[in-house]
């Protein structure tokens, strides 16, 4: 086993579960609600940006921006922060949609991370321009004899730790209980005193909370935050969540790690492969769905008489 | 009953006045709004509109009289359409811009109409248009400019491309439905747009220059237009040459509406199953929705890049799909009146609103997503079928 090989395992990982954070929450989000958030991708990116906000607002109280206590409370007010933005696009745009056609719903959002998009640019200071993001960690560990970043280790441990609490949340929590109900019978739930509304916005919270995680990874390994990230990064997640098939957890992240596999593979063997690599990963997401028409783990569509 | 002859004839007579009032009244205000400068001009005709569509509701008599009259003088609206259309580039007064905009509203129209096959008439999501658009613009450039194809020959021949692709995207459409669907139109639409901009032979992200101008009985269209001493812009061509084609849409969208296809449509968007069961082959509808798409699609393509005559990739992305889904969705599914005027509005608004410069994406998309909160049934919605009258 090479050390370049290894490096492109250690790639393919640490990409597969930043991308299977936001897909995890595509996924979640169509589950209980039955629509799609496009948007949700959106909204995980604005996360870096907060984060950047929040640190240069404390470094400018504090005097000292550059320390880890004060980056980590970055991060954690970032996340919640998003969450809440998740919320309050639920609260004023997207309840607007739920007896409405899926289709309209998916415009909606489109048109919903646009606008997202247009606000980081208007009102973050030089919004157009990429800004750097620094690493959560730096330094390599030695691992069976060849080196390995720690932030992919981060990476590796945040998101099982992220997810893993979300699976535990989902089955064994009352809140979880709840959603599971809503999200299987709208109407029972109600009569079980469980209010629909409620869980929508708990999923909300939870879904955008999760992807931003994703997203100031993402940022962390791009080394910088661009508003336009979102357009790549959100594509990508909602092509996981849809490959592993909509509303299943394990799905969204089988279909991360896929994408991502390839997404590495392309570019480290095929020529002038950072340039095909979405050509690469959009055929891969239209042949599974040729011959799994729901996705890997989705329910069948099909009625049958 | 007391005068049974004259009750007709006066109706006869108000109705040719509608069907004559109705389009001048909205001639007139596409000029105004084509020609206001002034944002505040702009915001207050766009509030008039909203009025009227809000009289339009509240009166629906009025606009089932008005939807008589037309239906009723169906010979005398057709000849008023044609001549208010080929009138209107004089009433411009030689404003190129306004003109341009006339060019570039009607091809969004025609993209509009053709996904409304697709959207409107069977429910079925399609985010491909804007690259079956693409793909018909670089196909006849490529052969205009590799094999100096001329316009009249690239037009068909983009047409068949495209159709083709069509197909080819029809295909793994067939099994899938919903956000799955529209999940592989969407990569159906990336990945051409990655193709275009990563292949040599199209010029990668420089696009294609030099598409050279068409010709027609030896009158070139980048010359200005004589018509009886009175000289039209060159845009006029085009304007002419696009009305062309949004009429041959609209004839072809009404031909299928009526006929077996366009009720197989509808009865797929009703119902899948119950479709299937009635006989319906459903697989083979859908995929002739996605080839009708792109057969009007291409042509719209074809007459882009020799109008502009310069296409790149971003010409055709993701979001131009998106802007034409909008467009059949806010002017109203599955009618074509709704669907044009969806067409014009979404593609005037962005250039009106140009007086907020950097923040009229920004604007686009609040206008998008207020128009589907507060009118989520678009501006005319769809009409129950009529038969017998």
């Amino acid at each position: 086993m090479s050390e370049l090989f290894f490096q492109q395992v250690v790639n393919w990982i640490t990409l597969g579960s930043i991308y299977a954070l936001i897909a995890v929450g595509f996924s979640l989000l169509f589950g209980v609600l039955n629509i799609i958030h496009f948007s949700h991708g959106d909204v995980s990116l604005l996360a870096p940006f907060f984060a950047l906000s929040v640190i240069s607002a404390l470094g400018s109280v504090l005097g000292d921006a550059g320390s880890f206590p004060v980056f980590l409370l970055g991060l954690v007010v970032a996340i919640a922060v998003t969450g809440c933005v998740g919320v309050l696009l639920d609260l004023v745009v997207i309840q607007r949609f739920r007896k409405a056609p899926a289709m309209m719903a998916l415009v909606a959002t489109v048109a919903l991370g646009i606008v997202l998009r247009e606000l980081i640019r208007h009102l973050f200071p030089n919004g157009s321009n990429p800004h750097a993001f620094p690493r959560l960690v730096d330094g390599d560990i030695v691992l069976a004899g060849f080196p390995v970043p720690l932030f992919s280790l981060a990476v590796v441990a945040v998101s099982t730790l992220s997810v893993g609490a979300l699976f535990f949340m989902l089955n064994n929590t009352r809140l979880g209980l709840h959603i599971k109900a809503v999200s299987q019978d709208r109407d029972a739930a109600r009569l079980m005193a469980i209010s629909p509304g409620r869980i929508f916005r708990a999923t909300f919270f939870v879904a955008s909370a999760i992807g931003a995680v994703g997203g100031l990874f993402f940022s962390s390994y791009a080394g910088m935050a661009r508003f336009d990230f979102s357009i790549d990064v959100g594509l990508i997640g909602f092509s996981a969540a849809v490959v592993g098939g909509l509303g299943s957890m394990p799905g969204a992240i089988i279909g991360s790690l896929m994408i991502a596999g390839l997404d590495t593979l392309v570019q480290a063997v095929v020529p002038n492969g950072a340039s095909y690599r979405l050509v690469f990963v959009f055929l891969l997401v239209i042949c599974v769905l040729v011959f799994r028409p729901s996705g890997l783990l989705g329910r069948t569509l099909v009625e049958k008489v | 009953m007391a005068h049974p002859s004259t009750q007709p004839s006066g109706n006869a007579l108000s109705a040719a006045f509608i069907v004559i009032a109705v389009p001048l009244i909205g001639a007139a205000f596409l000029r105004q709004f084509l020609l206001a400068e002034d944002w505040r001009l702009v915001l207050g005709l766009l509030a008039l509109f909203a009025v009227v569509l809000v009289v339009l509701e509240r009166l629906p008599a009025l606009e089932t009289r008005i939807e008589t009259a037309f239906a009723r003088q169906s010979r005398l609206a057709l000849l008023v359409g044609i001549v208010v259309v080929l009138g209107f580039p004089f009433a411009l007064g030689g404003n190129t811009y306004a003109l341009h905009l006339c060019v570039i509203s009607m091809l969004y129209a025609v993209l509009a109409l053709a996904l409304n096959f697709q959207l409107g008439s069977a429910n079925i999501p399609n985010f491909a248009t804007g690259a079956s658009y693409g793909i018909g613009a670089y196909a006849s450039a490529l052969l205009a400019l590799n094999f100096g194809v001329s316009f009249w020959l690239a037009l068909p021949a983009a047409a068949v491309v495209a159709t083709i692709f069509g197909f080819l995207l029809g295909i793994p459409s067939m099994r899938t439905r919903d956000s799955y669907l529209a999940l592989v139109t969407i990569a159906f639409g990336v990945v051409v747009h990655q193709l275009l901009n990563n292949l040599d032979f199209t010029g990668g992200p420089n696009g294609l220059v030099g598409i050279p101008v068409p010709e027609l009985f030896g009158h070139a269209f980048s010359d200005p237009l004589v018509v009886f001493g009175h000289a039209l812009p060159p845009q006029a061509n085009f304007y002419y040459l696009s009305a062309l084609l949004v009429f041959i849409s609209i004839v072809f969208a009404e031909r299928l509406h009526d006929s077996r296809v366009g009720l197989a449509w509808n009865a797929l968007r009703a119902d899948e199953l119950a479709a299937r069961c009635q006989g319906i082959n459903v697989t083979w509808y859908k995929v002739l929705a996605f080839a009708v798409d792109a057969f009007l699609a291409g042509f719209a393509g074809t007459i882009y890049a020799f109008y502009v005559g310069f296409i790149s990739p971003d010409n055709f992305t993701f979001l131009v799909s998106v802007t034409i889904m909008t467009m059949v969705i806010a002017g109203g599914m599955d009618n074509i009146l709704g669907v044009i005027v969806g067409a014009f509005l979404l593609t005037l608004l962005p250039e009106k609103l140009r007086a907020f410069s950097d923040y009229r994406i920004l604007f686009f998309g609040v206008t998008v997503i207020l128009f589907l909160m507060i009118r989520p049934q678009g501006l005319f919605p769809q009409r129950l079928r009529r038969y017998g009258d």
